[in-house]
């Protein structure tokens, strides 16, 4: 069963799930998902990430794992270095970090 | 007219921020602390202290280590923690409960677990006088 995390919503701590999560609120500590995470506008997420499948449309602020993808959207915020074999950044987006793509 | 090209592309988006249900799913746990303005439902993990300012649910399979402070409180699930809740805590069958109740108004049905205290504090209608205009019993 997927997971949302509504805006109104604050997790302090270590956050793990095996099914996709999707976070309008905010995550603070850590985030470990066995599949996709989407971080919708509005969410703000202060951890490291580990994700098959990230797409940021919020704002992410730490190192970010992905073992498929990443996808910055525009008005998407991400700081934090990026392991992906895959990864976009869409016009508008912003990014402060260092890509590393040899997976 | 025009503005439905607009949020025809975002439909999905806009329908979501509207008011998406906060679930945490089964697969999911958390270690650390949970707080919330609105509504919650759990049917994860949780080892921490979970405050939530409107509904709180736990689902069959979620498994709370922790005290509670919500509105209202319905465990289907597994906890072990207090419950601090300002309107009903609703104990269903299937829950297994360890913990101190404290609410308005506290149900525990047939069939549940329960370890603890059960404290529900309300307010009586003033006296017993006709014509005080409040219903005595609340939310039945």
């Amino acid at each position: 069963m997927a997971t949302v995390i509504g805006q109104d919503i604050i997790i302090e701590g270590e956050v793990s799930s095996d099914e996709a999560v999707v976070v309008a609120g905010t995550v603070r500590g850590k985030l470990n998902v066995d599949g996709p995470v989407t971080v919708e506008a509005g969410g703000i997420v202060e951890a490291d990430v580990g994700a098959t499948v990230l797409s940021v449309g919020g704002s992410v602020t730490g190192n970010v794992t992905a073992t498929e993808r990443v996808d910055l959207l525009a008005g998407g915020r991400l700081v934090g270095d990026v392991k992906a074999a895959r990864l976009t950044i869409a016009d508008g987006a912003v990014f402060k970090g260092n890509v590393d793509m040899d997976v | 007219m025009s503005r439905d090209f607009a949020t025809s592309k975002s439909a999905r988006s806009t329908s979501s921020s509207a008011k998406e249900p906060n679930i945490l799913g089964s697969g999911l746990r958390v270690r650390g602390r949970l707080t919330g303005a609105g509504d919650l439902r759990i049917e994860g993990e949780i080892e921490g202290d979970v405050k939530v300012g409107g509904a709180l649910e736990l689902g069959e399979g979620a498994s709370v280590t922790g005290n509670i402070s919500a509105r209202s409180v319905v465990v289907d699930g597994s906890l072990t923690g207090d419950v601090n809740a300002e309107g009903a805590v609703v104990i269903r069958a299937s829950a297994r409960v360890s913990g101190n109740m404290n609410g308005s108004e506290i149900a525990l049905e047939e069939g549940a677990s329960f370890t603890g205290r059960i404290e529900a504090a309300f307010e009586l209608p003033d006296g017993l006088m006709i014509g005080s205009g409040t219903a005595g019993r609340r939310g039945r």
